[in-house]
Order: C-alpha cells, then sequence, then structure tokens
C-alpha cells in the first residue's frame, strides 16, 4: 500500500489538483510606491503626450480634431525641426566626447589623493553641481563684449573681442565650451572612481613586462573603465540631448536659430505658440531618439562582470 | 588631520547654511513689502462714507487681483492707481501682482485655463497677444460695460487706433492700460562732447549724428531687435515703408521699405552704430550706463535713465520722407473668463479709464493719459506733453494681425537679425515677406 502510494506520487504528477492558495510575494508590496510614483508621472504623461501628439491640440480650445500622423509629417517638412535636430545632435556629440576626454585626463592626473588633488578636483566637480541657469546666466556676462571679462582680457592682451553669443558662427562652439565645462567634473568623478579600482597588480605586471605609460592607459586601464565610460557616457547622451536650460539662457536659441535645440523647438511651439499637437510631437520623436542612442550604447559598451 | 577637518567641514556646512536662510528671508521680506505696497487696508462692508464709485455698500467686500508686467520705473504709478480705486470704492478690494513679463506669459494661459488665474490682467505688453487669449477663449468681451455712464468704459474716448486694436469681429475685448508713444532719448553729455548742440529732427541728421557719436567705444544709436517693444518699424516708417498692410498681405519687400533696411542695416553691420542682437533690457542697460548716446524708446525707461545719472533729453522721433511718426505702443488690460466678479472687474477698468484715474495716473508717470478728451489739462510732470504730443502720429505695430506674435518671432526678428549681420536685404526681405503670407492666409 505505502510503495503504491509512494510509488504513484513519483510517477505522474495528479492532473486536478486542489488549487494551492496563490502566496503572496511581498516583493510587490516593496516595489507598488515606485511602480506608483512613475505610473503616475512618468508612464501616464509619456502616454498621454503620444495621445495628444495625434490631435490638433490648442490650450483651452474646446475642441482637439483627431489628425492621425499629420503633426509628424508636418514635422518631417518643417526645416526649423531638421536645424534643432542638427544643433541638438552636434552639442550632445561633442559635450559627450568633450567631458569624456576630459574628465579622463583629469582623473589620470588628479589619481593620487594628496591635498591639491584633492582641492583641484572639487574645484572641477563644482560645476557641475552649479544651477544651469545661474551658470548661464554668469557665462553670458563673462562672454558679453561690452562688459565681459573674456572680451576684457582679450582686449588688453590685444587679440580681438568677437561677439561670442551673437556670431553666427561662434555661438553654438562657445555653447559647446560652456557644456563641456560643467559637466566634466561629473565625468571626472565616475572615471576616478573607476581607475581606483584597477588593482595594482596589473599596472606592475605591466610595468615588468615593458610596457609605457601610454601601453598601459590602454591596455589596463581603459578596458577596466569601460563599465564607468559606458555610464558617462548614456548619462552624457541623454543630459546631451534635453539641451534647453543653458541655450534658452545664453542666447535664447541663439542668432538665427543657430543654438536652438529640440527641447527649445518644443517650449516654443508647446508654451508660447500654444500648439501642444505639434510640440508633443517633437517630443515623442526625441524620446524615439534617446530610447535608440540608449538601446544602441548599451549595446556596443557591454561588458561581462569579470573584465 | 581628522578632527581639524571635520571642524572645518562643519564650519563650512554652517555658513552655508546660515547664507541659505538669510537670502530667504530676505526674500520673503521684499515679498512682503511688495504686497503691502499694492493693498491698502481692506475697508469696512457698511462704510458711511460716500464713494464715486461704489456699487451696493455693505454685504462683503470683493477681491479683485490683477497680473501685470509693469516692472520698470513707471510700477509705482500703477500701484498708486490701485491704492486709489480701494480707498475710494470701499466694497471692492484690488490688488495688483507685479512681475516680469516673460513669467507673465509663461504662468497666465496656464492659470486662466485652469481657473486659477487673476481676474484682470495685462497679458503682454504687445497688443497682437489679445488674439492668442481671445481664441483660447479665456476672456470676456467688454461691450456689457462700454458707454457714457459713471461706471461705463468710454471706449469712445480712446484713440480710434486703440480701439480698432482691441475690437475683434465686432466686439471689444481689452481697455488700454497704458498709451505711450516711442520717442527719441539722448545722451546730453556725449552728444556735448562730439559737438551737437541739439538732438536731430530729420532722417538724414539722425544718420550723420548716429555715425559721429560713434566712438571711443560708445554707440551712436542702440537698437534691440529681440524681446523689445520694436524699434525697427520706425526706421521702415520714417522712409514710408511697411510691414503688412491692413489685409494681412506682407509690404516688406517693397522698395521703400527695403531702401530704408538697407540704410539702417548697413550702418549697424558697416558703422557699427549699434550692437547687434540686443535684447528690449539689453539696449536699455547700454543706455543706461552711458555707452549710448540715442535710444528709442517709451515713456517707461525715463525714470531708469534719470536713475542711472544719465543727462537725459527727450525729443521726437526725428522725421523722414513720409512724415512724422513714430510706435505707438498701448497695453491690453483684459478680463477673464473664470473671474467671478466680472461685474466689480469692469467697473474697475471704466474707473481706471476714467478721467479722474488718468489725470492722476499722467502726472505720476508722465504717461498722456489714454483719454483723448483731456487735451486742456495740465500737468506738472513736464514729460506728458512731449510723449502725449506724439499721439496722432503714432502707428501699431502688426495692427490688427491676429498671428501678429507668431509674425515677430518667427519672421520679422529673425529678418532684422539676418540683415543685421549683412545679409542682402531684398533677398531677405522676399523670403520674409513669403513667410509673412503663409501665415495671414494672403493669396498673392
Amino acid at each position: 500500500m505505502v510503495i503504491t502510494t509512494t510509488r504513484h506520487e513519483i510517477a505522474a504528477p495528479p492532473r486536478s489538483r486542489k488549487r494551492r492558495r496563490l502566496r503572496w510575494n511581498p516583493a510587490y508590496a516593496f516595489i507598488a510606491p515606485s511602480i506608483l510614483i512613475i505610473g503616475v508621472f512618468i508612464a501616464e504623461p509619456i502616454v498621454q503626450s503620444a495621445w495628444m501628439s495625434l490631435h490638433t491640440w490648442s490650450i483651452g480650445s474646446a475642441h482637439h480634431p483627431f489628425v492621425g500622423f499629420a503633426n509628424y509629417t508636418a514635422l518631417w517638412h518643417d526645416s526649423r525641426f531638421w536645424n534643432a535636430l542638427r544643433v541638438t545632435c552636434v552639442y550632445t556629440v561633442t559635450v559627450g566626447l568633450g567631458q569624456l576626454v576630459c574628465g579622463l585626463a583629469l582623473a589620470l592626473r588628479l589619481q593620487r589623493t594628496r591635498w591639491y588633488t584633492a582641492l583641484l578636483r572639487t574645484a572641477f566637480f563644482f560645476p557641475f553641481i552649479a544651477s544651469l541657469v545661474v551658470t548661464g546666466i554668469v557665462w553670458q556676462f563673462l562672454l558679453d563684449p561690452q562688459i565681459g571679462l573674456v572680451d576684457g582680457w582679450l582686449h588688453k592682451v590685444g587679440l580681438g573681442t568677437p561677439n561670442w553669443l551673437q556670431s553666427t558662427s561662434l555661438a553654438l562652439p562657445t555653447l559647446i565650451v560652456v557644456g563641456i565645462w560643467k559637466n566634466l567634473g561629473f565625468a571626472m568623478i565616475v572615471l576616478l572612481a573607476g581607475i581606483q579600482t584597477v588593482p595594482d597588480v596589473l599596472h606592475e605586471a605591466a610595468r615588468l613586462d615593458g610596457a609605457s605609460a601610454l601601453q598601459r592607459l590602454r591596455y589596463v586601464t581603459l578596458p577596466a573603465l569601460r563599465p564607468a565610460i559606458l555610464f558617462t557616457a548614456v548619462l552624457a547622451t541623454i543630459n546631451g540631448l534635453q539641451l534647453f536650460d543653458l541655450s534658452y539662457v545664453m542666447t535664447n536659441g541663439g542668432p538665427l536659430f543657430h543654438t536652438e535645440s529640440l527641447v527649445m523647438y518644443l517650449y516654443q511651439r508647446g508654451f508660447v505658440d500654444f500648439k501642444l499637437g505639434n510640440a508633443t510631437a517633437i517630443s515623442m520623436v526625441l524620446f524615439v531618439i534617446i530610447l535608440a542612442v540608449s538601446l544602441i550604447q548599451l549595446r556596443l559598451f557591454r561588458y561581462r562582470d569579470d573584465d | 588631520m581628522k578632527p581639524l577637518a571635520k571642524t572645518v567641514a562643519a564650519l563650512v556646512v554652517g555658513a552655508i547654511a546660515v547664507s541659505g536662510c538669510s537670502s530667504s528671508s530676505s526674500k520673503g521680506t521684499s515679498a512682503s513689502t511688495g504686497n503691502a505696497g499694492a493693498s491698502s487696508a481692506p475697508a469696512q462692508g457698511a462704510s458711511s462714507a460716500s464713494s464715486t464709485g461704489g456699487a451696493a455698500s455693505g454685504g462683503p467686500v470683493v477681491q479683485l487681483t490683477i497680473w501685470t508686467g509693469f516692472t520698470g520705473s513707471d510700477g509705482p504709478s500703477y500701484q498708486a492707481l490701485v491704492s486709489q480705486f480701494n480707498s475710494t470704492h470701499p466694497n471692492i478690494h484690488v490688488t495688483m501682482d507685479i512681475q516680469p513679463w516673460a513669467s507673465l506669459a509663461q504662468k497666465l494661459p496656464q492659470a486662466w485655463a485652469t481657473g486659477t488665474g487673476p481676474d484682470i490682467a495685462t497679458p503682454s505688453s504687445d497688443p497682437g497677444s489679445i488674439f492668442n487669449y481671445i481664441s483660447t477663449n479665456e476672456v470676456v468681451p467688454l461691450d456689457p460695460a462700454v458707454g457714457t455712464g459713471a461706471n461705463q468704459i468710454n471706449s469712445g474716448s480712446f484713440p480710434s487706433s486703440v480701439t480698432n486694436a482691441f475690437t475683434v469681429d465686432g466686439k471689444l475685448y481689452a481697455v488700454p492700460a497704458n498709451m505711450a508713444t516711442l520717442v527719441l532719448y539722448y545722451n546730453k553729455t556725449l552728444f556735448s562732447k562730439a559737438g551737437i548742440s541739439s538732438p536731430p529732427t530729420t532722417q538724414a541728421d539722425f544718420i550723420a549724428d548716429a555715425k559721429k557719436l560713434t566712438s571711443g567705444g560708445n554707440y551712436g544709436l542702440t537698437l534691440a531687435d529681440n524681446q523689445t517693444i520694436q524699434m525697427w518699424p520706425i526706421l521702415q516708417w520714417m522712409n514710408g515703408g511697411d510691414i503688412v498692410d491692413a489685409k494681412g498681405c506682407a509690404t516688406v519687400q517693397q522698395a521703400a521699405s527695403v531702401q530704408a533696411l538697407t540704410t539702417w542695416s548697413d550702418l549697424v553691420n558697416k558703422d557699427h552704430i549699434s550692437p547687434i542682437g540686443q535684447t528690449g533690457a539689453q539696449s536699455d542697460t547700454l543706455f543706461s550706463a552711458g555707452k549710448a548716446a540715442m535710444e528709442i524708446n517709451g515713456p517707461w525707461a525715463a525714470g531708469t535713465f534719470r536713475t542711472a545719472g544719465i543727462d537725459l533729453g527727450i525729443a521726437q522721433v526725428p522725421v523722414g520722407s513720409a512724415g512724422a511718426v513714430t510706435l505707438l505702443s498701448t497695453v491690453p488690460m483684459m478680463v477673464a473668463k473664470s473671474s467671478k466678479h466680472q461685474q466689480a472687474a469692469e467697473q474697475f477698468l471704466a474707473w481706471y479709464t476714467g478721467q479722474t484715474a488718468q489725470l492722476a495716473f499722467a502726472q505720476k508717470s508722465g504717461f498722456p493719459p489714454v483719454r483723448t478728451d483731456m487735451a486742456s489739462a495740465t500737468y506738472t510732470n513736464p514729460d506728458v506733453s512731449i510723449f502725449a504730443s506724439a499721439l496722432p502720429t503714432g502707428k501699431l505695430y502688426l495692427a490688427g494681425q491676429p498671428k501678429a506674435t507668431q509674425i515677430d518671432s518667427d519672421v520679422y526678428v529673425p529678418f532684422i537679425q539676418k540683415i543685421e549681420r549683412g545679409a542682402d536685404v531684398q533677398s531677405a526681405a522676399n523670403s520674409a515677406a513669403q513667410a509673412i503670407n503663409q501665415l495671414t492666409g494672403c493669396k498673392s
């Protein structure tokens, strides 16, 4: 009897079984507040923006007719949109690369923790935590051709005093320089943390093998920094693509739209012209771009944990 | 080292905390003094003293809020009017909230759309902005309150150009909160240094003086091209040119306009009489700093310039081949549809544009009154007569165009910025004309 029962249990899983009470996984309770906040403040507005982008939506008007993808085709033919996209991409790529390269150089130079390196690291990191608007206003004053320090010094040295923010050729490069200055502190700190985790034995082994400093950098340090570089690159890209504060404060879209970013154009269309249909279409395009670029970067820079 | 580092860190944190506290408290004090200035003590409902314009005495005090953008030196004049109204109307209490035009333009549409906005507001210094608020259905027509009675808005007393600008589809939507013409401010010190004894009265003198005064790091005439009361249209009008005609078709590409713009853009681009790309505020600052000899601006700037210590001269805008002309600027004041006290709000507008209030306003601010039937009044403020005498020659910028704000920001401002940098005026004007016609729907 006992043997039969045991064999029966092992041999075939019972078909109809009384339903077990579902065990409540307490993990869901822990993530519920986050899900709620993300759902209400992030997911729902995204869905609603997508919905609005399919309509002609003016703030305050009674009717919002459905127009399908008309807003998107209008964007396709809008030269100001393509200009904003170009400005945003140029800014993102140059500021991202610039802050990585400068951040890496600074991190390598300020590796050892002495009193002066600690001071310098703080000084270079400070712009990152300063408010974007304050940074923009201060730089606007510094670059002013009448009263600014930069042109004042250039004048004393005898060089020309260009109108940095009003020149169609210099405005975007100037904005890029300010963007790099602002963000390199963050890259420096992240890469510094990465550099300091590289075990000394690897450096010693490389030195014993006769590697020069440059070769050590290339074969020991940089591979170990891949996670840090990926992190910085993704964040720098996402931040760069959302450029608004700096260009709004410093140039308000710049001389003849030369520094108008996608978000600035979105703001103009949505909150100055009150055409939310157009504005949400731009925001959806930006959303897709950021998503695509982030996915590409995560794929390109992927690393295994034992790297 | 460690305990010392901790002490230093603690001191730094303490210093930051203290500075943070003090800055926020000073902000609080200044905000409260601002409000105290605006509102007088609320009077009791059942006041026995008779008031000139009171509605039913007794009953609760109606609270009205106004949002305006008069952050200039003329701000106290409006506050004084509000205080005067509050003291003579015991059962209506008005609070004026002044903020920069840019933040007003951002906050007002949402505030009115959600019903949390003010009862009355001046949405922008640009009279063309009323169309945005009319089309989004956020303001009420004022025709029920128009008339010649004591508590009614006497729209017949406004200049016809102003009434026309504020009338859309036959309904009056706004009253003028102020009315002003642009005049030529000049720096007497810089003029005497350059050996010029009197301000220019003709266009030829104007150009010659501007060139002569551009020396030694100073500019002859400071021109703003964005975020400003527009000055460049005056330079076109002086020569008989214009931007759009009454039907909405572009005229900026016509010969008179192109000729004027070529002259002046060459002056800016080649003779450097003015910096390029300035906002209105930057241009005012340049003049206040004494680095520009002339500026075309309105009555609101006189106080700022005098406070800055400029030896200020005020003259009419020089006369060109088309005769005397200047820009008329008027700020619309509108009543919100979401207001719960529309009648009281209209009563305020009626009092505001009445003779008593306008006389007091003109005396204090130097602005001309918004009424045309007060020519015989005498003013102690000498500026008023200068500003008032140009009123007959004042033209409105993009008058009556529903898409005025878009034409300005998307077409006219970039066009001026292009020609300031040396672009060919005729071809830039042609593309601007095309863009304008597309916006206004003109078929030509």
